[in-house]
């Protein structure tokens, strides 16, 4: 199912923070909004899935904080099996299994709150929550910020693994160029509220158009700064 | 010279740091890398004296590390001042507790150097943008002329763009101001970028001290070589190796 939204847009206290955008993902596309902080990224990641909800379509979201998936007096055992409810499944011991094992949480003690679990781990649970069947389009913001760099990279490759061969759509949101540009094959860029570059990587890569975006290409690795 | 000799530390019947052996030359960069809970904190916590050890010592040539007042950048900006007071007020701070009066040319010369605008200082740390608090932070570290630095995560919480040009402010920063840098990172893009050498910690010891330029071509630990491949898959090594 392709993924659009028009007019996106949002407002705090009196001051705009997303100007009117358009959004068009088709089915499989993996995109990347990246920009710095405060550029409007989740926001629109947040206006795209609250649109979308309301017309019916099946939005797996991983938040940035795992504190904004789960609920500090319930067990994990509970959001485990209230999101499996939530889907219409019946519970699969054996894709839980597989899933957590794949994100290396299969240590963790299911009868635990959140906050008795690492932030590192309580963001793995909400990944694999979001991967327990196939969503239309998944929203991924800042994921691998709370992780590791081994488990990050595990789990960005697990993502890929689960990803290969299916419709869903991906939205990876993140600050970091170089993070996003081995993940997807097209790329939006944000300033100021607005997405000023859209582009497929590799021709973003080559010829970035706008100050922002240069900005982000120039600091993408560490070992090539700009003098 | 720092040297870290030999330290033990339990924390609640654990031993959270086993028999850690470092050395850190004046103007110099440590990188200390390795996974969430394998005592990088802990490390940072014993370097300050705020956590004693069950055994070894700590010394900066050759006196009790304390006596040189090491300073620390934090990882979370805006919650490492007070939040009620101005950041001016939390920049006197290390000078007030030695009995010393701001050095106001010293202040201009680091604000401009670290791009802070004198009137930010005013402010509260709630009212500046992240990027902003965590070259304050970098201040109030500098301020009294400490011969020693400790970073601990000094920009996990900054964007991309904003995390290479912090970079850069504190390097250069230490070669003009010679101080020693130890920064507790995750990041081996940074370590390898800045550091001199870089020190794998895991599960409380020491695995490999290796020198960033060969570490980037062949790390010496297994935990190392897994820091390296995710370096690349996470694209912080891009285009080296």
């Amino acid at each position: 199912m392709t993924i659009t939204a028009l007019g996106l847009s949002a407002t705090r206290s009196g001051r705009t923070i997303l100007h009117p955008t358009d959004v068009d993902i088709k089915p499989g596309e993996r995109v990347g909004l990246v920009g710095a902080s405060g550029s409007g990224k989740s926001t629109l990641g947040h206006e795209l899935i609250d649109t979308l909800r309301a017309k019916g379509q099946n939005v797996a979201h991983v938040p940035q904080s795992p504190d904004e998936a789960l609920d500090p007096l319930r067990s994990m055992a509970f959001h485990w099996k209230e999101a499996v409810q939530a889907l219409g499944l019946f519970p699969n011991a054996a894709r839980q299994q597989a899933l957590f094992s794949a994100l290396r949480i299969e240590g963790g003690n299911l009868k635990k709150r959140p906050w008795e679990w690492s932030r590192g781990m309580q963001q793995r649970f909400v990944i694999a929550m979001a991967l327990i069947e196939t969503p239309d389009f998944l929203v991924m913001d800042e994921p691998t910020s709370a992780l590791d760099p081994v488990v990050a990279a595990d789990t960005m490759d697990l993502l890929d693994r689960t990803l290969a061969g299916r419709s869903t759509a991906l939205l990876l949101i993140t600050h970091d160029l170089g993070l996003a540009a081995r993940r997807v094959n097209r790329l939006l860029i944000m300033d100021a509220g607005r997405v000023v570059e859209d582009a497929p990587t590799d021709q973003f890569l080559a010829a970035p158009q706008t100050q922002a975006a240069q900005a982000l290409c120039a600091h993408r690795n560490w070992l090539e700064l700009p003098c | 010279m720092l040297s870290v000799n030999r330290i033990s530390v339990r924390r609640a019947q654990e031993m959270t740091l086993q028999d850690i052996s470092l050395t850190l030359a004046p103007c110099n960069t440590l990188a200390v890398v390795g996974e969430s809970g394998a005592g990088k904190s802990t490390l940072i916590s014993t370097i300050l004296g705020l956590v004693p050890c069950a055994s070894g010592q700590v010394t900066w040539q050759d006196a009790p590390v304390r006596q040189c007042r090491p300073a620390l950048v934090m990882q979370e900006p805006r919650s490492a001042f007070n939040p009620r007071l101005s950041l001016y007020h939390s920049v006197s701070e290390p000078l007030n507790a030695v009995g010393k009066e701001m050095d106001q040319h010293r202040l201009d010369r680091l604000c401009k150097r670290l791009e802070i605008p004198r009137d930010l200082l005013w402010r509260r740390p709630t009212e500046v943008s992240i990027g902003q608090a965590q070259r304050v932070g970098i201040l109030r570290a500098l301020i009294g002329e400490p011969p020693l630095v400790l970073f601990d995560e000094p920009l996990s919480a900054l964007d991309a763009v904003t995390q290479k040009h912090t970079a850069r402010l504190i390097a250069d920063l230490q070669s003009s101001e010679g101080f020693a840098a130890l920064i507790v990172t995750h990041d081996l893009g940074y370590a390898a970028a800045f550091a001199d050498d870089i020190a794998v910690l895991r599960a409380g010891r020491i695995e490999e001290v290796t020198p960033a330029q060969n570490f980037v071509e062949r790390p010496q630990s297994d935990y190392g070589h897994q820091l390296r491949e995710a370096a690349f898959t996470l694209g912080a090594l891009e285009h080296v190796g």
